[in-house]
């Protein structure tokens, strides 16, 4: 696992990001070609379901990134300060993740998945 | 510290211009440096501005009253499209591109960038790939399907002549220029800094080139793929936008797209360098937030390449999948605004001076955030939908474009005019400029948003009286000229002042960051020594900084070894690795560039002999470039370069400026690759005539033998880096060698699956698609044998070894890249199918 001062962490909470992002568009094109939904049952269908579980999962993990970095920077005060800046930003960065993971992810509870 | 006893000031000033000086006359073709080259990447940016807002000025002289027969439609269309082109294309991207070149080194404290021949390639490709696109304004030639290209408009049912195809290679010529000069732009900033220059004592003006110059890396390669299947379409019948053959136009919005939002960004945060870098300056204090507006600046560059599809609301995207770009395009406000309130808490808490560039500076926050609003408005589906294709959305895009790049870019011209001149504007005449072009702005594009709301559609060449539209048009077309007579002030301004200008103080605006311990103007290797930098406020905090500079009291005050130097330093703390040593003025970017020109004029003439020649010369001149390299006598001095406890020269490093830049090249690479996996399945899920057989046309096990002799190579050659690490480099020529042949092995195979494979590329877009795949494999193994060959010539000539093993360890990249795309393309072309079945 990285540490919280490494250099990509400025980077990897956003990669994350956009894995997810193109995981979200990506799977709903497919669910949408392959299988979809009866337009009549709204957004509860599996492949809201599925889109749902995806984003908590990765907001979750995104979270917890950002708190394995908060706490870092906290705790370690005597780290070099380019180390410790790189320690604040990323916490930064998996905290703008994690938000844009949720509020991009939301309509997946009220939005039928195909038309 | 490597510091030598210091020389005179005069002496080291002698011995580094007699290295680092500039030919004049016709040998000034051959310059790399990156001041020149800055500014003429400015030079001929404007000059391409200029012909952009003729057409402009044009299209609103034919708008002014109804009915008017000024312009037919074909020249409108051609205007229009030729307006944005040019503005985007030949002037925003490369006049920014060009500031950064100028001012990066500077900024970070060394004598250039560090690939000098690269910084020149990038100059000439985008002056011949604009002339060649601006030379079709004169054959009456031009593009004239609007600045995106929409299929099937662009395509050749619709337009049959060479329209398109001046876009489309006129505009990847410039991509190579934009991304060449990005990939120099991002391996300087992370690894040439000045010693003690860690990420947080770095300018934000360096951060906002990184995150611009990786987003270009990252953003114009799907529009290079886009140009090239589209040409592909045009020239050679291949259908991957063609309803009926299996193809899709609505693949084209989203391969331009996934270039053209991030596009408005990659213009947008260069210029918020520079915002960043004056209000601090004009407010006498630092920036309040640093890291606040760091997090911005990346999370800008992630956040906008999640929002292209917002351009394409309108085409019937489902709902759900409107929702996730429209809540995208929303959140991507929030870290502008983040800046902005950084911006706006510095001048709150400073002693902000109304200077000159202030003033712009303030237009900028006025124009800008306005533009951002109209952008949120933009972002909601039915809002979108009610303006779409209206002049409400040329209002828009001018008001973020105009206010987020021109205003700075302005403000940031008139900041820096004495360091390139030695001389200061004109208060009077710049401040004319100013409110003449402030006003003259809103005149126009502030009225241009109720012409859209009355419904007036864009790119039309006229319109009748009496629908509403007369008033409005004719005051945005007066307000367009007090804009033209006022951007004539300044540069008006700008010239004079080259003679008539009061000569600069040093550090005339008391300004805290180190390209004004340069002298002004600035000598060609910026720094007679490379300072210590132990603070992100170096002028402020020491003033004397630029006197003991000159006295080469720093870093690197040595010239005697007659070679161009700059320190190598690590990217994250800036403590120094080793020095690099850099190339001298070459020919080489400017012929080869020339071979290119010839490679695309032939084949915008069909001429595709000549283009493969033309071609084939360039990559023979290239091979040529990278031959003066490494230990080559031209960079090498045995005798005075690795003297003992000195720092080792980059060749002698695992970790050099080139690995850096082969990694960055290979970003661009994969962005494109993963363009093109892109629209493999986009075409696969949605075109709605997809014909695919049940089976890959393309024989598994054949593949799979070829595979061997490739898998091989690459870890045959991962094994040398791993012995070089080890200090171990028996018999290195002899398996450089073997590697070659194990890759001709491979292309052999692969060569014959293409000529076996029953692929029919004109009659389907998954034919078509599956032949650039293999196109796509064949380069690479074709360019990984070469390098491999040219890595055994390099041993048996000593330049490389266990002493220099830094080009192996590079060329092992590319090979171990040829080897990932192999598996990827045999996954998804031959596995894929196998599991998903043929429609």
């Amino acid at each position: 696992m990285l540490a919280p001062s490494h250099p990509l962490q400025l980077a990897l909470g956003l990669i994350v990001w956009s894995v997810w992002f193109v995981a979200l568009y990506g799977g709903l094109s497919i669910g949408c070609a392959l299988a979809p939904p009866d337009a009549d049952l709204g957004a509860r269908t599996w492949l809201n379901g599925l889109l749902a579980a995806l984003t908590a999962m990765t907001a979750a993990w995104l979270v917890w990134q950002l708190r394995r970095c908060w706490r870092a920077a906290r705790s370690r005060t005597d780290d070099a300060p380019n180390r410790r800046f790189i320690t604040i930003l990323s916490a930064g960065i998996y905290a703008v993740a994690a938000v844009s993971t949720l509020v991009i992810g939301i309509p997946v509870l009220g939005l039928p998945p195909c038309p | 510290m490597n510091e030598p006893a210091s020389p005179g000031r005069d002496r080291l000033d002698a011995e580094l211009e007699r290295i680092w000086g500039n030919p004049r006359g016709w040998r000034a073709l051959s310059v790399v440096n990156h001041s020149v080259l800055g500014l003429r990447f400015m030079g001929t940016a404007l000059v391409f501005f200029l012909i952009g807002g003729i057409l402009a000025m044009l299209m609103r002289t034919q708008l002014a009253m109804p009915d008017q027969r000024l312009l037919d439609a074909e020249f409108y269309n051609q205007a229009f499209t030729m307006h944005g082109t040019v503005m985007m294309f030949l002037f925003a991207v490369p006049m920014l591109e060009g500031l950064a070149v100028y001012l990066i080194p500077k900024m970070i404290g060394a004598r250039d960038l560090v690939f000098p021949r690269l910084s020149a390639f990038g100059y000439w490709c985008y002056l011949f790939g604009g002339l060649i696109l601006i030379s079709s304004l004169f054959l009456g030639l031009a593009p004239n399907t609007g600045w995106f290209m929409y299929t099937p408009l662009s395509s050749t049912v619709h337009t049959p002549g060479s329209n398109s195809d001046f876009w489309l290679l006129g505009v990847t010529f410039i991509e190579i220029s934009a991304v060449s000069t990005a990939i120099e732009l991002v391996v300087s900033i992370l690894r040439s800094r000045t010693a003690g220059m860690s990420l947080d004592r770095m300018p934000l003006f360096a951060w906002y080139i990184l995150g611009m110059s990786l987003m270009i890396v990252a953003g114009f390669p799907p529009l290079i793929l886009g140009s090239i299947l589209l040409e592909l379409e045009r020239a050679a019948g291949l259908p991957f936008f063609d309803v009926a053959r299996g193809g899709d136009p609505v693949l084209w919005q989203h391969l331009f797209w996934l270039f053209g939002h991030p596009e408005v960004y990659i213009i947008f945060l260069p210029a918020a360098g520079i915002v960043s870098t004056l209000i601090p300056v004009f407010a006498q204090r630092p920036i309040v937030g640093y890291r606040w507006v760091v997090l911005s600046i990346i999370t800008t560059g992630f956040l906008s390449f999640s929002l292209w599809v917002h351009h394409m609301f309108t085409i019937g995207i489902p709902h759900l999948a409107q929702a996730f770009f429209s809540a995208a395009s929303m959140l991507v406000a929030i870290p502008t605004a983040i800046q902005v309130f950084a911006w706006l808490a510095t001048l709150w808490t400073g002693k902000p001076v109304l200077r000159l560039p202030m003033l712009w500076l303030i237009g900028f926050l006025v124009v800008f955030v306005a533009g951002g609003l109209t952008g949120v408005m933009l972002a909601l589906v039915p809002f979108n939908w009610q303006v779409h294709d209206t002049h409400f959305v040329v209002a828009h895009m001018h008001y973020v474009l105009v206010g987020g790049m021109f205003f700075p870019l302005v403000a940031g011209l008139y900041y820096w005019l004495p360091h390139v001149s030695g001389r200061m504007p004109s208060e009077q005449l710049g401040r004319w400029g100013f409110w003449l072009t402030f006003i003259g702005f809103n005149l126009t594009f502030l009225i241009m948003h109720w012409t859209g709301l009355l419904g007036m559609p864009r790119r039309v060449y006229t319109y009748e009286a009496g629908l509403g539209w007369d008033l409005p048009n004719l005051v945005s077309s007066i307000g367009g000229f007090v804009m033209a007579i006022g951007i004539a002030t300044v540069l008006l301004d700008i010239a004079l002042h080259f003679r008539f200008g009061r000569v600069a103080l040093r550090n005339p605006w008391h300004a805290d960051s180190l390209e004004w311990a340069t002298g002004t103007p600035p000598r060609a290797y910026n720094f007679a020594s490379q300072p210590d930098c132990t603070t992100r406020h170096p002028l402020w905090e020491h003033p004397d900084l630029p006197d003991g500079i000159a006295e080469g009291k720093h870093w690197l005050a040595n010239a005697g070894h007659g070679r161009r130097e700059t320190l190598g330093t690590d990217p994250v703390s800036g403590s120094v690795r080793e020095i690099m040593r850099l190339p001298g003025n070459s020919w080489l970017p400017l012929v080869i560039a020339l071979g290119l020109a010839v490679m695309f004029i032939a084949l915008l003439a069909r001429s595709y002999p000549i283009a493969a020649l033309a071609a084939l010369a360039s990559v023979a001149l290239m091979l040529r470039w990278s031959w003066v390299n490494g230990l080559h006598p031209a960079l090498y001095d045995e005798s005075g370069a690795f003297p003992a406890g000195a720092l080792p020269l980059h060749p002698h490093t695992f970790d050099g400026p080139g690995l850096w830049g082969m990694g960055v090249t290979l970003l661009a690479n994969a962005s494109l690759f993963l363009s093109l996996l892109f629209g493999w399945f986009y075409l696969w899920t949605v075109a709605p005539l997809w014909q695919a057989p049940a089976t890959s046309p393309l024989p598994a096990t054949t593949l799979l033998i070829a595979a061997l002799p490739l898998t091989a190579a690459t870890l045959w050659i991962r094994r040398i880096v791993t012995r070089l690490r080890n200090g171990t480099a028996a018999h290195l020529q002899v398996q450089l060698w073997g590697i070659a042949v194990l890759g001709v092995a491979y292309i052999a195979v692969l060569v014959q699956v293409l000529i076996a494979a029953p692929l029919s590329p004109t009659r389907t877009a998954h034919d078509a698609v599956i032949a650039v795949f293999l196109g796509y494999l064949l380069l690479h193994a074709a360019l990984a044998c070469v390098l491999a060959a040219l890595q055994a010539l390099r041993v048996r000539r000593g330049y490389v070894g266990h002493h220099a093993p830094y080009e192996t360890v590079i060329v092992e990249k590319w090979w171990s890249y040829t080897l990932l795309t192999f598996w990827l393309t045999y996954g998804c072309v031959v596995l894929f199918p196998a599991g998903w079945g043929g429609s």
